[in-house]
């Protein structure tokens, strides 16, 4: 296990380079970062005058070798639009979008994994259509139209949660749902067939050959099988939850990387969209990271292949 | 007949399909008594496998079972539902299957697997269910079994993992295993260690078994008691002595026939029963082996009951035994002089 891990762990960073090479390289794509930053009135002396100050008359190499060396000391450099240090202005962002991520997960999961085991364990049955019903709804629904449903009711016709904001408990319950609800039916989807399949294999049979009770068969025996791709899944739910909260902070007025990651595109705030691709890339790189160990920690076949 | 471990009278077995209804069982009546070795024997698709499933009440969700009596050492098992046939289960009767390499939980190591049985039927601690399994482990022919208890089953091969299963089988002390097929998919020399550490373990034990297979050649080594099972109905019972000695039922003649024996010549081909079981959805009239029966005649279109004494030999067949037994001397003499 702890091979497997430490093997994982440096084909994790090897990984996390390449990504942040990308990352770096992505400001070059979109054309002439000095004259962007020079914006519309900018004169050709201006470009040149920030292209020595930034440092982007120099190789490439160069730039991404003292930019790594910057990043690598939690230094991503200063935002245009803030004139703040961007690793303040992300943490500050990362904190709500976190926690947000984190209680929309444990929702999702929460929600999610019982009604799959239950869908999966009794198939064609009425839990089976209701929860077929609830992924269908939760998959065809948009998020922000849900957020606003959710508003109507809870805050104006029943004001008994707040419409906006992150300040409070109270203001995180809406956006999870919202956020959980759009994770959960696939989630949902795969624990059942998992279970399905689970529950016709060959040494379920045997538990049951041997007397082994059902409920343990069902949450232990059959589960532990079930939920390997699951895993896999939720991590990469996780991570577009994450990312992909814009929708969710914008409707709610939560100030979260995600929304940070809409309003400075449209600033043009090329240090800090760079540091948010990195940061994203790299939660990802590490999401599947703790996936994989998770599935090793699960299933013995993945930690001696 | 209070002695029998396992008494079973008329067993119907009825699968839904989309073609309709499946009689894989058909009034199946056996005894089992304790310490016997009894042997199920037919070609695949015959219904040994569910029967044996129907006995322990494992059968697949679409199967309906039906039977005039069902006792197990004096317990009705019709009247037990399920929880009380999981108490039974791996407890009093546990069962082995034909595949290794799947039947043990690929997540879960080997000692896990084991001890959870002893300790779905009993309270006792991990520390004695592990000296138990490791016992047992030892027991089965497996060297350092302490350490095999940490270890998962993708771990051992195919024979070990037979094995292991065993072991599982054994560790409530059951008084009756049911053997499905256990070792048609390891290796010939696995095969025969295999077969004679389950006729060992039986003595030891006290155990009844319940073997079934397609390979005469086991039952002749093991079997006290054989039923030819073909198209879901028993065909012949009776004492191996009697099967093997006189068997009166051309299906079983057949299946004799084709053992491959050493002072058979070479490159002659090796005998076999022509035609494969009949489909069985819709049910079969009269004697279901009449199509690759040799010796079929109009009257084969009847319904036939097992005929002869029960304790001894039965056979479903409308020949007379003199007749049937003059068949059988001439399908060997046959195989000799051909």
């Amino acid at each position: 296990m702890l091979q497997y891990t430490l093997r994982r762990l440096a084909s994790a960073v090897i990984l996390m380079l390449f990504v942040s090479f990308v990352a770096f390289a992505l400001v070059f794509t979109a054309g002439d970062p000095a004259a962007s930053i020079a914006g519309e009135g900018g004169t050709a002396a201006d470009a040149e005058r920030i292209r020595s100050v930034y440092g982007f008359d120099r190789p490439l190499v160069l730039q991404y070798a003292s930019w790594l060396g910057r990043v690598l000391q939690g230094d991503l450099g200063q935002s245009i639009y803030f004139n703040q240090p961007v690793t303040s202005i992300l943490i500050e962002r990362f904190q709500a979008t976190m926690l947000l991520g984190v209680l929309a997960l444990c929702f999702a999961l929460l929600l999610a994994i019982p009604l799959g085991i239950a869908a999966g364990r009794w198939p064609n049955s009425i839990v089976d259509r209701v929860a077929l019903l609830f992924a269908v709804v939760g998959q065809a629904m948009p998020t922000f139209w849900f957020a606003l449903l959710l508003i109507i009711l809870f805050s104006v016709t029943f004001p008994i949660l707040p419409t906006s904001g992150g300040e409070t408990w109270r203001h995180m319950i809406l956006p999870t749902i919202v956020l959980g609800y759009f994770a959960a039916p696939a989630i949902m989807r795969l624990t059942r067939s998992g279970m399905i399949a689970a529950l016709e294999t060959d040494f379920i049979r045997t538990a049951r050959a041997m007397g082994i009770p059902s409920s343990k068969i069902l949450s232990s025996y059959a589960l532990r099988n079930a939920l390997l791709p699951v895993v896999s899944l939720a991590a990469a739910q996780f991570g577009f939850m994450l990312a992909g909260s814009v929708v969710v902070e914008s409707v709610f007025a939560i100030h979260g990387a995600g929304r940070l990651v809409w309003e400075s595109i449209l600033r043009s705030d090329l240090p800090t969209i760079q540091a948010l691709v990195l940061c994203f890339s790299m939660f990802y790189v590490v999401l599947t990271l703790v996936a994989d160990i998770i599935n090793a920690w699960l299933d013995p076949r993945i930690r001696d292949a | 007949m209070d002695s029998m471990l396992l008494d079973i009278e008329k067993l119907n077995v009825t699968i839904d399909t989309a073609a309709g209804p499946l009689k894989a069982v058909q009034n199946v009546s056996l005894r089992v008594a304790k310490g016997e070795t009894f042997c199920i024997v037919g070609e695949s698709g015959c219904g040994k496998s569910i029967t044996a499933l129907s006995l322990m009440g494992l059968m697949p969700k679409r199967a309906k079972r039906r039977a005039e009596r069902m006792m197990f050492d004096g317990t009705d098992m019709t009247t037990l539902g399920e929880s009380g046939m999981r108490r039974l289960r791996g407890n009093r009767i546990s069962m082995i299957f034909q595949e290794p390499m799947t039947s043990l939980n690929p997540v879960f190591t080997i000692g896990q697997q084991l001890t959870d049985v002893m300790r779905a039927h009993s309270r006792v601690s991990l520390a004695e269910a592990r000296e138990r399994a490791a016992f047992l482990l030892n027991k089965v022919g497996i060297t350092n079994a302490r350490e095999r208890l940490g270890q998962f089953p993708h771990e051992l091969s195919g024979g070990l993992r037979q094995r292991v299963m065993i072991a599982m089988a054994l560790m409530c002390s059951p008084d009756l295993m049911i053997a499905d097929e256990p070792t048609t998919a390891l290796d010939v020399t696995i095969q025969a260690e295999l077969l004679r550490l389950l006729r060992d373990l039986q003595q030891e034990f006290e155990m009844g078994l319940v073997l079934i297979t397609h390979d005469l050649g086991i039952v002749s080594r093991i079997a006290d008691r054989i039923a030819v099972m073909y198209a879901g109905q028993i065909v012949e019972d009776g004492t191996a002595d009697e099967i093997f000695g006189n068997p009166l039922h051309p299906y079983t003649q057949g299946l004799i026939a084709c053992i491959p024996s050493p002072d058979h010549p070479r490159m002659q081909h090796l005998p076999s029963i022509p035609g494969t079981v009949p489909p069985l959805i819709g049910g079969l009239k009269g004697c279901h082996f009449r199509e690759r029966c040799p010796y079929a005649m109009p009257s084969c279109m009847e319904e036939i009951e097992l005929k002869g004494h029960e304790a001894a030999h039965r056979y479903r067949c409308i020949l007379p035994a003199q007749t049937s037994a003059a068949h059988a001397k001439m399908a060997q003499g046959e195989q000799v002089h051909a």
